[in-house]
């Protein structure tokens, strides 16, 4: 979410920013432009028109599903900016931290063991209770035994990690086929 | 010092987007953060690890104690160095 309220915050203010121009230009009357041009009185009609139809009730059922959707999408915001942002390092308890590029480098080095693995991409959460969160996606031969892989991986990968006193939440195992010319390791 | 002479510490961690140092006169203790409550050391360990890291960290809060003065020491890994060919 901090991402997209970077991005969020710098459009509007520059929306801001250049409404502000405009309303200089026009309430010293710059350059030609009068305040009295703008077709204010339109648009406050049309305002006009539909606050009463809110307050009488009778909108129009696309309008009334726009403010719906808008007051969803408004909770849902919210609710997402209420969550706090999760930590950047991985709690490993009693004070300890570390980062998530070591443990990526772990898990990735422990799965690229393993003899049927070809290759693999880690992506590690850290969260606010100790241990990580570890996604590992390893590539292995077609045609091999996918469950006994995962299985075997799942166990050596949760081994080594405890033998190096690195927590784990939580691991998610993918397996994909792919082809031994196209990944890092052809043969193990 | 303490903690660079911890066996498992290979240097002192210089942290990813911004480098954690404690800066006193002219001088810059890199890796080391003081504040009045905490003392946050990071460091880059030794690969292959000798020990478990939570070993490593809890050895280097037992060196750093002495010089900690009370402050909860917090430790942080940084980066694994590996040190392939060491010994030979």
């Amino acid at each position: 979410m901090r991402v997209f309220n970077r991005i969020f915050m710098i459009l509007l203010l520059a929306g801001l920013f250049v409404l502000g121009v405009y309303m200089i230009v026009y309430a010293f009357d710059l350059f030609g432009y009068k305040l009295s041009s703008l077709p204010i009185t339109d648009f406050a009609g049309g305002l006009k028109g539909f606050v009463s139809g809110v307050e009488d009730g009778n909108l129009p059922v696309a309008t009334q599903a726009l403010l719906v959707l808008l007051a969803i999408l408004g909770l849902l915001w919210f609710i997402a900016e209420l969550r706090p942002t999760a930590p950047r390092r991985v709690r490993m308890g009693s004070g300890t931290y570390v980062s998530r590029s070591v443990v990526e480098g772990e898990v990735a080095t422990v799965a690229e063991e393993v003899p049927d693995v070809l290759g693999s991409s880690v992506g590690v959460k850290a969260r606010r209770s100790p241990g990580a969160q570890v996604n590992l996606e390893a590539r292995v031969r077609r045609g091999e035994d996918m469950n006994t892989i995962k299985s075997g991986l799942q166990s050596t990968v949760r081994e080594r990690l405890s033998e190096r006193g690195l927590p784990l939440s939580r691991l998610n195992i993918k397996l994909v086929e792919a082809d031994p010319r196209q990944t890092r390791t052809r043969v193990q | 010092m303490a903690a660079l002479a911890t066996e498992g510490v290979y240097s002192m961690g210089r942290g990813r987007f911004v480098e954690p140092a404690t800066y006193e006169g002219s001088e810059k203790v890199s890796g080391v953060v003081v504040t009045p409550e905490d003392l946050e050391i990071h460091i880059v360990a030794r690969y292959p690890l000798p020990r478990p890291i939570p070993e490593i960290a809890e050895n280097i809060r037992e060196r750093v104690a002495p010089e900690a003065g009370g402050r909860k020491t917090v430790v942080v890994v940084d980066d694994l160095e590996v040190v392939g060919d060491e010994g030979l």
